[in-house]
């Protein structure tokens, strides 16, 4: 009687792990691709100082290693980036945890034309 | 004192010859079709081509990409000004009215971002991730830059022009976009001072009212809304010309760091070819597709575009559309009869100067000049 029961809850374990991480796995995933920030307390750190120049887009597109986005935080900052060296060290540490060099490739929108492309229009 | 009289007329002569080779081409194919893009970034305005745009000769303005490093500059046309010092016998500031009673020239030309194809470089780099529609193909007319450095008279130890536009980054610690050029390639006939984009004034978007144009060049030349010349005896030291937009004098291993001693301005397009009519995950039925692309190569003429639809391991001769043009698309065509099956389909570019297009891009850490051959995957089915 036990034998069964302990190889059921080990299938359920087992099937609840499988259906969980991937699914966990995938949304998270999904979400990044189609450019989104996740939520975590690094996120309006990030949006308050990169987003001053460029829209969120600039580094969602990107897949890059940690040593990488040292580099281009770095360079932000020599450009004009209010960050101190802890804000900076937040920053990379989000932008390295997520847009990652095996994250697959952003997901693309299609959108009108902006204002301003075609004489008149 | 200024430019000398050998130099003048020899740039005269290449003049006249390009523009009586444009005159013999005939009328001009344009694409149709809606008004869209693909949004890369929302601000600064960067957006690529979508791909079926590249099967006609021009590309139409509304389907035409977008790149800027800042904020789209507000000029008032009515108080715009070009100011041309440094080296100068004769300092200038023209209005427009002025450029317009000049002489004006018309050449056909690609303008395409030195990134285009970033995003396909492995390992990956920073910046804008263009994939291929980072590029196009229009009729430009203006001023040629020759004709306004020549008011202006460079004194003899002239050597180098320096660009700047009306647009500036949001924050003062960034540098402005400054760029250089070689005074061959300014007073060059065909580089002009554009006031028009496929026949019309340029939007604002497009560096109204007026913006380089280095036909064969990439573009991070071809400055927009130009305010400042500068006629230099040196290169410039501002990050956008003396560190960014620089290209591996030798090829080094992906990934590797080059020293910047190492690195050089880019000058030419390199030799590229795209397929419009067809794009990855296409499933088509089984029968004649007409399939056509563009091609194109610098300041050389496409001689031959190639397609294979087996991986790259066997190749066929497209057709090509018209006479080979110094510095515009050329149209390739091919009618494929495809049976049911997962093709990669391939093309690849061959100019007159018997540059290929190769294999395996030549990666570099700005990600620029990507032009390995063009690969799509599609299915074939009933």
């Amino acid at each position: 009687m036990t034998r069964p029961i302990v190889t059921a809850a080990l299938l359920f374990g087992a099937a609840a792990w499988a259906a969980d991480k991937p699914t966990a796995l995938d949304e998270r995933t999904k979400a990044l691709v189609e450019g989104q920030l996740p939520d975590d307390p690094a996120r309006p750190l990030v949006q308050g100082k990169c987003m001053l120049c460029h829209t969120g887009e600039y580094l969602t597109q990107q897949r890059l290693t940690e040593g990488q986005w040292q580099k281009t935080v770095e360079k932000m900052r020599k450009f004009g980036t209010p960050a101190t060296d802890e804000e900076a060290k937040t920053i990379v540490g989000y932008l390295a945890r997520n847009w990652t060099p095996d994250l697959p490739p952003p997901r693309l929108v299609r959108a009108p034309l902006p204002r301003g492309s075609i004489p008149g229009k | 004192m200024t430019l000398n009289r050998r130099r003048f007329l020899q740039s005269s002569l290449a003049g006249a010859a390009a523009a009586a080779c444009w005159l013999k081409v005939p009328g001009l194919a344009r694409a149709k079709g809606s008004e869209e893009l693909i949004r890369m970034s929302e601000r600064p305005l960067n957006y690529e081509s979508v791909r079926s745009t590249f099967t006609t000769r021009i590309t139409p303005v509304g389907r035409f990409y977008l790149r800027n490093h800042f904020d789209i500059p507000k000029v008032d046309i009515a108080t715009w000004r070009l100011k041309v010092r440094g080296l100068a016998e004769k300092p200038l500031s023209l209005s427009l009215a002025d450029l317009e009673r000049m002489p004006q020239a018309k050449v056909e030309a690609v303008l395409q971002c030195a990134g285009n194809g970033r995003g396909l470089f492995t390992p990956q780099v920073p910046g804008v991730q263009w994939r291929f529609g980072a590029m196009g193909n229009a009729e430009w007319t203006g001023v040629r830059l020759k004709d306004v450095l020549a008011l202006a008279g460079p004194k003899q130890d002239a050597a180098f022009v320096q660009l700047q536009g009306a647009e500036k980054p949001a924050m003062s610690a960034t540098p402005k976009f400054i760029r250089a050029i070689p005074l061959a390639k300014a007073i060059h006939p065909d580089t002009l001072l554009a006031l028009k984009m496929n026949g019309k004034p340029l939007a604002l978007n497009r560096g109204s009212p007026a913006r380089l144009v280095l036909p064969g060049w990439v573009g991070d030349d071809w400055v927009r809304a130009l305010v400042d010349v500068e006629i230099r005896s040196d290169e410039p030291k501002t990050f956008y010309y003396d560190t960014a937009y620089r290209f591996p004098v030798a090829p080094g291993a992906p990934g590797a760091a080059i020293p910047a001693d190492q690195m050089k301005p880019m000058t030419t397009i390199n030799v590229k070819s795209l397929l419009g009519s067809l794009k990855d995950g296409d499933v088509l039925p089984p029968g004649v597709h007409p399939l056509a692309g563009v091609a194109f190569s610098g300041e050389a003429g496409i001689d031959r575009v190639e397609l294979s639809f087996d991986a790259g391991k066997s190749w066929t001769a497209a057709d090509l559309d018209g006479p080979a043009t110094p510095y515009g698309f050329r149209v390739f065509r091919h009618a494929w009869k495809a049976e049911p099956g997962s093709y990669e389909v391939a093309c690849r570019a061959t100019d007159s100067n018997g540059a290929t297009q190769p294999e395996t891009p030549v990666w570099n850490p700005g990600g620029y000049l990507f032009n390995a051959f063009d690969r799509v995957k599609v299915e074939v089915r009933s």
